[in-house]
């Protein structure tokens, strides 16, 4: 097929593209709509709670400026009175403004991609002084916009409605989550029990729990990688039928990666571990919330040894199953006192050892999550801003992360998580003291991070497509996202992924020490803890499981950013001193 | 002192060229708000002239000069930190915002690292285009449209839309750097040494694009260079920078077949000559550039100048001795500048050997074999003395009296030379004086 010069001129869009040649994608979206539907239950389920977590945030943000107004008012009313209303007023409105003032820069760069104050016929040079640019006004235009957006919803009625539209959608998708899919526990039931003729009765197909479980092990862990092998298909297909390039430097990215064997094993390390903790509740061999949470509410049915089927608390079985050495052990893949399977056997308490470590895993993850994405994105936001400014800002942030960096990071996560939890601050509750913990590691981690890009910002920074971005007037903000995050984001990636076993392992050592995740949130670190005593007993796996898995995992963490890097920059070495600093969690 | 300047380039304007860019007294330093004060770099120090429309102005001089500053000021991707430049009319030192950005559609510039002005994320398309996307230039349909026809206008192909700059040869990098310039259809483009980091073989080519663009786009250009004989062919007047000052300015060809300022006679002496046979006299120049922080308080090429006026008491020295005692006088000079770093003074306090070598041992290398008349005898012995109490200032200050003249003191004016509105920064072309060619025939050949 031949064109002419005339004929590649004609630009298409993607959809246009798809459009002229729509099998490979069709055949794509058929694929990941039956993936879809397979789990329809469990992926509207994770929309729901990030859907809770969005709302949670949101919720929290308008309190804060009543929050600084009583703060004020309480720190005056010493003083006097009338002095008390005023500082409160003023600490309100001020602290609104700000709110408001940031939400709209956040609003302005993710959402609105035209221009709201020329929409609504605002001109900066003919209603302003010179100082207010055209971006100042259109932040402050959105900014007014929120304001009043929210002050309907807070005073109006407006709010209940708005309540009430959320609600319905969200019982909506509750009724869909409670449906059908694929990895139910009830689907491939392991639990039931003996029955007195030598079967089994109330498992999946009358198999044993054993093969019951595994048989849903491997159903969980097949769909997984199908969808990641879709998901790659997908890319493929993009890159073979779609895409106008036909080469861009991620092909040699990831070609690159495909040969790395160290990045790969770390990449399915980290494929077993985040699959363990999306589908905790399904993988676990007991039910969590009947084995974990509330044992004593809830009950099964077992086979007696006079043949009898009778029912038992969870709470009342898990004390005859206890590993705490000795004779009293229930080991690696054994069946309890109670006919229940234990792939991991049990912990000092008695309860399911696998089912904890597939929860622990979720906290694991989400601390990390929450910690690292919060270090990386002011790590980020700041290497942007002081390589293109440099000058002043530059260095009170190196001063102020000096400060930060030059106490260690484990003795500063001790003493906050210690302050809080005494203090008893609203926030050690959420979790179980889990999302305090992604603070702190967010608020800690982020200087030596900057720290560790700063070099490849400050160069890219001085690379002349910079200035020549400034020559043809590209503002400073695109400027930076264009011509600079990219080249930063992948180092700050190989950092992320580095530190993000630092986090792991700084958790599971806090919560060694009693200090880090509460029960009952299942924890790591804490079973460790549980079960160190009893590490040259029969009951050994106790500790020795979750130390393994620790290990594993943050290996795995550690081959992957290896992987990345060595993908992106062939040129380093393997054998990095920083990235091996990040990797300990910068000492903790 | 550009007052003559103006005048003598007035009676020959006429209405075909007529002056596009006109500098004046610009200075441009940096390092200047730093916390603790201190010294700035003068990149470039009071420099005017003037860009007809159409013209290549020629930027020449060695490296350090603050040549690529002249120009990156000139686009304002440096503040001036003084002076004037009307672009049209326009002081565009004091644009800011929305007229900054509209102004700059009319002055781009090249640069000389096809490697380092190319984002490599992006693709061809998208980094000629994204002028135009900043300054919302019609439909986007049409931004492509223009993209691919610029493309094809600086030798590349419509279809290298969707490449990625890694896929390119440094001449096409270089191109792609070209196109991305051209696309906002500016009046004026500084040119930024665009083809020294090319092979020989591709320069050319790159030279004659840029020339084939000038005549279609009728562009004004500003071309920086250090490569002599490029600039001989490309350019219609050139300057000759030193130490943030122009020393010469005037047409290329007179210019270069009669140099005006020593400077500029020491830089054409350096071109090689392609015939190795060719005997030709080099005028090799003493010692380093000074420190741009901190310029010769006279003409800025006094202290290497090879037709520097000498005293007429001494004008019978011999002229290895001259050399000698003018590098005397760089090092207390340099000896002063450094002295005042606070190890040193420490270790002079504590009676240990800074890292400056005896007095003695200077003489010693300097005029060793060279035979000193008895009238220079006593103030060497002066200077001497001076040093060795640690008083650099008053040894400079003696060495100045006696073997300065109107070069160390005093600041040259522009002397018009030639017929063609030429001039030249040197104390030479003042009446009473040789000229620097007669001089420096007379010195080094």
């Amino acid at each position: 097929m031949s064109m002419s010069s005339d004929e590649t001129d004609v630009v298409l869009t993607l959809r246009e593209r798809i459009a002229a040649n729509p099998r490979p994608a069709l055949i794509w979206v058929a694929g990941l709509a039956l993936l879809i539907l397979l789990e329809l239950g469990r992926i509207v389920g994770w929309i729901l709670a990030a859907g809770g977590a969005v709302r949670m945030v949101i919720g929290a943000i308008p309190s804060v400026p009543w929050w600084v107004a009583d703060n004020v008012a309480d720190g005056l009313s010493g003083v006097s009175g009338g002095l008390s209303q005023v500082g409160g007023a003023i600490g309100f409105s001020v602290t609104a403004a700000l709110v408001l003032i940031a939400g709209a820069f956040l609003v302005k760069s993710l959402f609105v991609p035209f221009s709201v104050s020329k929409k609504i016929g605002l001109d900066a040079r003919q209603i302003g002084p010179d100082a207010l640019s055209e971006h100042l006004l259109e932040r402050l235009v959105i900014a007014a916009g929120l304001g009043v957006g929210a002050a309907l919803i807070l005073v109006t009625p407006v709010g209940g409605a708005v309540d009430a539209a959320v609600a319905s959608l969200t019982n909506a998708l509750e009724w869909v989550a409670n449906g059908w899919t694929l990895s139910d526990r009830e689907l491939i039931s392991n639990e039931g029990h003996r029955s007195p003729d030598g079967g089994w009765e109330g498992t999946f197909l009358g198999l044993s729990p054993a093969i019951a479980w595994s048989i849903r092990v491997i159903v969980i862990y097949a769909y997984a990688f199908a969808a990641l092998v879709w998901l790659w298909k997908g890319y493929t297909t993009y890159r073979e039928h779609y895409r106008e390039a036909d080469w861009t430097p991620r092909d040699d990215w990831i070609n690159r990666f495909r040969t790395h064997y160290w990045g790969i094993f770390g990449l399915i390390v980290v494929f077993g571990f985040v699959v363990l903790a999306l589908w905790a509740p399904a993988l676990g061999a007991a039910n969590a919330e009947a084995n974990l949470y509330s044992p004593y509410q809830n009950e099964f049915e077992y086979l007696t040894d006079d043949g009898q089927v009778e029912s038992v608390a969870h709470g009342t079985a898990n004390i005859q199953s206890r590993s705490q050495g000795g004779d009293s052990t229930v080991g690696i893949m054994s069946y309890d006192e109670y006919d229940r399977w234990a792939p991991l056997g049990t912990n000092p308490d008695g309860k399911d050892l696998f089912t904890f470590l597939a929860f622990g895993a979720r906290t694991s993850l989400m601390i990390g999550l929450i910690g690292i994405g919060i270090a990386t994105s002011i790590a980020l936001m700041m290497s942007l801003i002081t390589s293109y400014y440099k000058g002043t800002i530059d260095i009170a942030t190196i001063v102020v992360s000096d400060t930060i960096i030059s106490v260690p990071v484990f003795l500063m996560v001790l003493l906050l998580s210690v302050v809080f939890q005494q203090g008893n601050h609203p926030l050690a509750d959420i979790y179980s003291g889990g999302l305090l913990l992604a603070l702190i590691f967010g608020a800690l981690y982020w200087p030596g991070l900057w720290r560790a890009i700063r070099g490849p910002s400050l160069q890219v920074a001085e690379q002349e497509w910079v200035d020549a971005a400034k020559s043809y007037g590209q503002t400073p903000m695109i400027t930076m996202r264009k011509h600079m995050a990219p080249y930063i984001l992948s180092y700050i990636l190989i950092y992320a992924s580095l530190l993000l076993g630092g986090v792991i392992i700084t958790t599971a050592a806090l919560s060694f020490l009693g200090l880090g995740i509460n029960p009952p949130t299942p924890e790591w670190g804490r079973m460790v803890s549980d079960g160190r005593s009893y590490v040259s007993t029969s009951s050994w796996h106790i500790a020795t499981v979750p130390g393994i898995l620790i290990v594993l995992v943050v290996t795995g963490f550690n081959a992957l950013g290896d992987g990345i890097r060595d993908a992106m920059d062939p040129e380093s070495e393997s054998g990095d001193a920083g990235a091996t600093a990040a990797a300990t969690g910068g000492g903790g | 002192m550009s007052q003559r300047t103006l005048q003598s380039e007035e009676e020959m304007m006429d209405e075909r060229d007529d002056v596009m860019v006109e500098v004046s007294d610009l200075r441009t330093y940096y390092d200047e708000g730093k916390l603790f004060g201190g010294n700035p770099v003068k990149a470039v120090d009071g420099v005017s002239f003037e860009i007809k429309r159409g013209e290549t102005l020629g930027l020449v001089g060695e490296s350090g000069c603050g040549k690529t500053t002249l120009g990156r000021t000139l686009v304002q991707l440096e503040e001036a930190t003084s002076g004037e430049i009307h672009f049209d009319g326009t002081d565009i030192t004091t644009l800011s915002g929305p007229e900054l950005k509209a102004w700059r559609r009319d002055a781009q510039i090249v640069f000389q690292d096809p490697d380092s002005s190319l984002n490599d994320r992006m693709t061809v398309g998208e980094i000629v285009r994204e002028p135009l996307d900043v300054h919302d230039w019609k439909t986007p349909r049409e931004r492509q449209q223009r993209v691919r026809e610029l493309l094809e206008k600086v030798g590349l192909q419509r279809e290298h839309y969707y490449r990625y700059p890694h896929q390119f040869s440094g001449g096409q990098r270089q191109r792609i750097g070209v196109a991305r310039t051209l696309t906002l259809e500016p009046k004026f483009i500084v040119l930024d040494e665009p083809v020294s980091a090319l092979d020989v073989s591709v320069q050319a080519e790159v030279i004659n694009l840029l020339e084939d663009l000038q005549d279609e786009f009728d562009l004004t250009y500003l071309f920086i260079a250090h490569d002599l004989s490029v600039v001989r062919h490309i350019c219609d007047r050139v300057a000759v920078m030193y130490l943030g000052n122009i020393m010469e300015i005037g047409p290329t060809e007179e210019l270069f077949a009669d140099p005006a300022n020593p400077y500029t006679h020491a830089l054409l002496s350096a071109i090689p000559e392609p015939d190795p046979t060719a005997h030709r006299d080099r005028i090799t120049l003493q010692g380093t550039p000074p420190n741009p922080r901190d310029p010769p308080s006279g003409c800025p090429f006094s202290t290497r100048c090879p037709a520097r006026i000498r005293p007429e008491e001494y004008e019978n020295l011999d002229d290895t001795l001259w050399t000698q005692l003018d590098l005397l006088r760089e090092i207390v000079r340099e000896r002063k500048r450094a002295e005042r770093g606070m190890s040193d003074r420490l270790k002079s306090l504590l009676g240990r050997e800074s890292r400056f070598g005896s007095i003695n041992e200077i003489y010693d290398e300097l005029f060793k074999g060279l035979e000193i008349p008895d009238s220079i005898q006593p103030v060497l012995e002066q200077v001497a003395d001076d040093v060795r109490a640690k008083n650099e200032e008053s040894a400079l200050e003696l060495l100045n009296e006696e073997f300065g003249s109107v070069c160390d003191t005093d600041i040259p004016a522009y002397h018009p030379v030639g017929d063609d509105g030429r001039v030249s920064l040197c104390h030479r072309h003042e009446p009473g004086h040789d000229t620097p060619r007669a001089v420096i025939d007379r010195r080094h050949r």
